[in-house]
This record gives C-alpha cells, structure tokens and sequence, in this order.
C-alpha cells in the first residue's frame, strides 16, 4: 500500500488552474499566521497555517513539475511527508480568515476545499472519523442514522406544515434529529407571525456540507440536485435557513452541482425576522436581562458576505438580538469578518475533536473577555463545539440561537415535543415564566450512537 | 561607454540580454504551463495547457465585467490596499520595493534602448540626444533606487527586529529580501565610485574598479531575474498580481 502510494505523484485535477497559480502567489508576509485559529491553539505546529501549507505543496508539486523533475526524473513522494502535508492540511477549519487578510487575495477556504480531494483520491485523506460521513449520509441521507420518515417528528402538534408554499423552511439534519430547540423556536415564531411556510419533511436531504469541506464529492451530487429539485417541486420562493453550514452550502456548494434554473432566493431567518421586527409585527412579552455576545459563524459570514452582503452575514443577527428587550449587547473583540472560528468546521470536530475543543475554548474565552453570559449565535455546529468547549473549560456563559432567544423574549412555548430523538438532545435554553426567563441546560440522557460529532 | 571596457562589447551585451529575456520568458512559460496542470471550472476535465490556463485566468479576470478588472489593477494591484489594509509599514515598504524596482527596471530598459540609439548613430543620427536622454535619466534613476534602499531596508529590518517575523522566515525568504537589498547596494555603491555619491561627491570615486563593481552588480541583478525568480517560490513576483486580478481583488 504505501510502496504504491509512493509511486503515485501529487494529484492537482480538482484544482483550477487559477487556484495553481495562487500557490505560488502566496509572498510569505505571515499575516494569516496572526489569525489563523487553529495556529492560536497550536502555536508549535506552524505547518497548519496557509503560508506554510502553501510552501508545502509548492514543494511536492515541485518533486514531479519542477524543472529538476524535467530534466532529472520526478523525485517519488514518501508516506511520511504526506502524511504530515495530509494532517496540516486537515487541521483547517476552512473559516475562510486567511482570505480575508491575504494581502495576495488568495480565496483560502476554495483553495483548501479543492486540494482536499486531491488528497482524498490519492487515498491520503479523510482523516479521523470524517471518513464516516459519505457512507452515514448515503445510507440515511443525514449523518445521525436517523430515519427520514421522522425528520418532522418534533414540530409541535398545533402547527401545520404543508409540503408546499413559497416561503419553505430548510430545517437541516442538526436542528431535526440533535438542536430541536432550535427548530421548535423557529417554525414557533413564524407560525406567530403568520407566515405561510412549508417544509419538505422526508424529502430534505443533508445538505452535504461536510463532504465538501472534507474533500469527499462523491455524495454531494446526489444531495445537492435532490434538494434544490424538492425545493422547486414544493414551489419555493424564499428559502429560509436558520442553519448557516446549510445556507452556505445551498448559496455556494448547490449551484455548482445543479445545472438548471434555480427559482429560490436563499435567506438566512435572521434577515427574514429583521424585516419583521422593522415593519412591528414582532412583540416581545419578556425582557431578556442578560448581557449577550455574538459569534459569527464562519459558514453565513464570511463566506457569504460576498455573496450576500456584510449587512445580512453580519448585521441582520446583532440587530435581531439588539431589538430583544432588556439584552445588554457586547461585540467580541474579534468580530464579524475577522471573527475567530470556533474550531467546528473543515470536518476538525469528527476529524480531529482535540483540535476542535481548544478553538472553542479560545472562543468561550473571547466571550469571557466582554463578560458575557449568553453566547449567541445562528449555527448549530458552532453552537455545539462551543459548548463542549465551554463545558471544558468550566465557564459559566452559555450558547443558544439568535431564534431562541426572540422566541422566549416574545413569550412563545418552545417545549419540545416527545419524539424518539429526545433522548438526545442536549443545549442551553431559556426557561420562562409569564415575565421573567431562565438560563437552564438540557443534559443528553442517553449518549446515542452517533459516529461523527454534530459539526460540519 | 565605461561599461564596455572589460571585455564586454556592445554586440555581447546585446546577446546576453537576448538570452536573459529568453530565459526568462521561457521561466514564465514554465511556470504558466505547470499551472495550466489545474482544471477550467469546478468539475471540468483536465487540460493540462498552457492556453487553457490563460483562458481561465483571463476568463476570471473579467468575470464581473471591465470596471471590475481596472478597479482591481488600480486599487489591489497598483496600490496594494490590501496591505495598506492591514500594516501601514508593510505597505510602505512594498511600495517602496515594488514601484523601485519596477522604475529601475524599467529605467535600465530605457537606457539599454538609449544605447542602441547611440550605437547605431550612423543609422538614427540622434547619438546627442541619446546623451542628453541618459543626463536626464539620472535623477529618476537616484530616486526609484533610494526608493527600493528603503524599502529593502525596512524588509531586512523587519526580519532581524520582530520576533514572531524573524521566527518564520525561512532560508528562501533570507535569500530574496537579503538579494534585493545587496543588489540595490551595490548599485549605489558602483555609482558612488563613478564619482555620483548623492551629497558626498567624488568621496569614493573609484574610476578603474568602477566598472567591475557595476558588472558585478549588473550581472547579479539579471541573475536573479532570470535564472532565480521564474524557476523559485519567488515567481510570486508575477502570481500575486496574477491572483488579484484573477481573484477580482480577492475577499
């Protein structure tokens, strides 16, 4: 096995040419070492960065391209180099950054996204348990092994959700089987406001952002064309997203898979319920006296700000929190485009969990730091990793969605529904009275059997 | 045509600027080919063409139209406001490295081109005009070269003076920035022998080792922009205004 992968020389074919040359545009300045999350928690590993990823490609590229390589032969690649490009390469979140402060414009998370596939071709990647994900999601199309049958098993009795309308809610696989509370506040406030929207139930696959990022494709067709056809089948017009790995992938990852017409505008729910808090139709019954920060997630900020706008990835949220009464609002020192990640994304929670756990610590510190006792924020998985983190580092604050907190503020019952996934479910929530609110925290009562952790 | 006294004859000079072009286009070509190694689009077949990879490039480039593309020659490639973004001194010495060297370049062009004017007198008949040209080239030439003094003066600084720099700079880094500042020094230094010191006169005026000084000057300078920066890391000289403009500006 590994005499026939040393034979085998650096595959670049899922890379565009362009992206070629943006390795070599790389000219060393370090500025993304200052903000890359991972190297804040791994500072004797300098091979994560991008500038040293970067050199390392050039490097292998350089053993079968090089002009040595021309007139000499190429130089075989052994384990032990790729095994290290291959762990540096994996211990990226893929939060985008290094994009953002390149001073060569380089489009990181893109770049990283396509020389993960090379690895995994090569049979040099996934690593940990990421490898799990295409096989989970093509078997139950969702990662939980959950049955799809049951996805809407949560929704409250008194609610109707018909199959089809133009306004559909894309819950995503984390908010349906792990984060109900998340969901129950969600269709809660839009069935308040009375908003005519659908869900797909059965027919929403897992928006496959996890395969993307780790570099596995192979699922991602498959999902990607079903979803945006169900969506079009139930005459979507709007769809509302209250999951940001879920936005990012049906605004960016989807399109490039589906090659008709796509009718629907993709729409994070903070923008949604921003338009209805500003036209007055949202009343808050309770004031939330807490002092609250909020954590961009990477996925609905900055890589959909050039997509979307700074206004709806960053400012929709913190204006939705600040309109809740009695919130004392405090901004992270890193915020908004600069955020710092907190270690979930790029497939680090099921492919390295440790790495994962310190970049949510780092986070819950940064929280720590504006004294704050809510962290809020419109991810699951962010939510998720930095609540292990918090509960690591015994801190006190706490991690719930921007839609709970409306959702308790506004006096709605967001009591979850008996349902097989119960058991499982495991977060911070706002437990209310007719004037006053609660933090509280639900403990997992059984530990599940889930391979990979709920994190993209 | 002090130059031309060790040996060196015009039509010498001449082929060896022939082939440091070529060898240095063809450094480019190279480098341009292995690129062309990527795809065309996110799942497209592979190419593997040095076309293909101008094609895509100049296909991103222009993606959201021509005010797209001038605004990011202007801004991001011209005025490198991503760095200005974030390190004023970084930007000051870029700009000062970059528009320095780029004059000078440019300059030692202009000049090669004055001398083949004069060269050819009995053709063009402007060898005095040729001269005044090359009086008047003088004060650009002492201010892009102070310009790129300080700017590889604030480069090397840098890396000897902050920690967290001086400890990721790799033996490729050492080698470029401490080239750029021995080549801009002993440009200065050969003109100081000629007995052109800014401020200090003739004080090092050395007229028989002047020659050889500047040669010695003249030949690492080609040597690094033809036989080192196409075939190194360093050929992001040309990627990083390649990648902005393909990139649109970038993030």
């Amino acid at each position: 096995m590994a005499n026939n992968k040393e034979s085998k020389p650096l595959l670049s074919g899922f890379m565009l040419s362009t992206q070629l040359m943006e390795v070599d545009g790389c000219n060393r300045c370090q500025e993304c070492m200052k903000w890359c999350p991972t190297f804040a928690v791994r500072p004797d590993r300098p091979g994560i960065t991008p500038m040293y990823k970067n050199a390392r490609w050039r490097e292998l590229m350089a053993k079968s391209h090089s002009l040595r390589a021309k007139v000499f032969g190429a130089k075989p690649l052994n384990d032990d180099e790729m095994k290290q490009f291959t762990d540096d390469t994996y211990s990226c979140t893929t939060c985008g950054v290094c994009g953002t402060v390149c001073e060569a414009g380089i489009k990181t998370v893109e770049l990283w996204e396509a020389m993960r596939p090379n690895l995994v071709k090569r049979g040099d990647g996934p690593v940990g348990k990421q490898s799990f994900f295409p096989k989970l999601v093509k078997a139950d199309r969702n990662p939980y092994q959950a049955k799809q049958e049951e996805r809407l098993c949560w929704v409250p009795k008194d609610i109707k959700i018909p199959e089809s309308g133009e306004i559909v809610y894309f819950a995503g696989c984390t908010a349906a089987y792990r984060q109900q509370a998340l969901g129950v506040a969600t269709v809660r406030i839009l069935d308040k406001l009375g908003v005519p929207f659908a869900m797909l139930g059965k027919d929403e696959w897992c928006c496959a952002s996890a395969m993307v990022r780790t570099g596995q494709r192979e699922v991602m067709a498959e999902h990607a064309v079903h979803n945006v056809d169900a969506l079009k089948d139930a005459g979507a017009k709007t769809v509302l997203f209250a999951c940001a790995g879920c936005i990012r992938n049906s605004a960016i990852d989807w399109p490039k898979w589906y090659e008709g017409y796509i009718p629907y505008k993709n729409v994070p729910l903070s923008v949604f319920l921003r338009e209805k808090i500003r036209k007055g139709e949202v009343e808050y019954k309770i004031p939330l006296n807490y002092s609250v920060t909020y954590h961009d997630p990477c996925h609905n900020g900055r890589h959909l700000m050039h997509e979307m706008g700074k206004d709806w990835a960053f400012e929709a949220s913190r204006d939705c929190i600040q309109s809740i009464p009695g919130v004392k609002f405090r901004d992270m020192v890193r915020n908004r485009a600069l955020q710092r990640c907190c270690g979930a994304g790029g497939g680090v929670k099921a492919g390295i969990p440790d790495l994962a756990l310190d970049c949510a610590k780092a986070r819950v510190k940064d929280g720590e730091e504006v004294s704050a006792e809510i962290m809020a924020s419109t991810c699951p998985f962010c939510r998720r990793n930095i609540m292990d983190g918090r509960n690591d580092a015994k801190s006190s604050i706490k991690v719930l969605d921007v839609v709970e907190l409306m959702a308790a503020s506004m006096g709605l019952d967001t009591t979850i529904p008996e349902n097989p996934y119960t058991k499982f479910q495991e977060q911070d929530v706002l437990v209310c009275g007719p004037s006053t609110c609660k933090l509280d925290t639900v403990e997992r009562k059984e530990p599940g059997k889930d391979l990979v952790g709920e994190a993209h | 045509m002090a130059f031309y006294t060790l040996g060196l004859t015009f039509n010498l000079v001449i082929l060896l600027t022939v082939i440091v072009l070529a060898v240095w286009i063809y450094g480019i070509y190279f480098n341009f080919k292995k690129w062309g190694l990527g795809s065309t689009g996110y799942h497209d077949q592979l190419r593997n063409s040095f076309w293909l990879f101008l094609a895509t490039w100049i296909h991103e480039a222009f993606k959201d139209g021509l005010w797209v593309f001038l605004r990011t020659v202007v801004l991001d490639v011209l005025l490198l406001r991503r760095t200005l973004a974030r390190s004023p001194v970084r930007w000051v010495m870029h700009m000062s490295m970059f528009y320095g060297f780029l004059m000078l370049a440019a300059l030692s062009g202009l000049g090669l081109m004055v001398d083949i004017v004069e060269h050819f007198d009995s053709i063009f008949g402007l060898a005095h005009e040729a001269e005044m040209v090359k009086e008047l080239m003088a004060l650009p030439f002492d201010i892009f070269g102070y310009l790129l003094l300080i700017g590889s003066t604030i480069a090397v600084s840098r890396r000897i003076l902050l920690k967290f720099v001086r400890d990721n700079t790799s033996a490729y880094d050492a080698f470029l920035i401490g080239a750029v500042f021995l080549i801009t020094v002993t440009g200065f230094y050969a003109e100081w022998m000629r007995g052109n010191a800014f401020l200090l006169g003739n004080l090092f005026e050395s007229p028989i080792y002047a020659p050889h000084f500047a040669l010695i000057h003249t030949v690492m300078a080609l040597g690094l922009f033809a036989f080192v920066l196409p075939w190194s890391k360093y050929i992001h000289v040309i990627a990083t205004p390649m990648t902005l403009i393909g990139n649109r500006g970038g993030e």
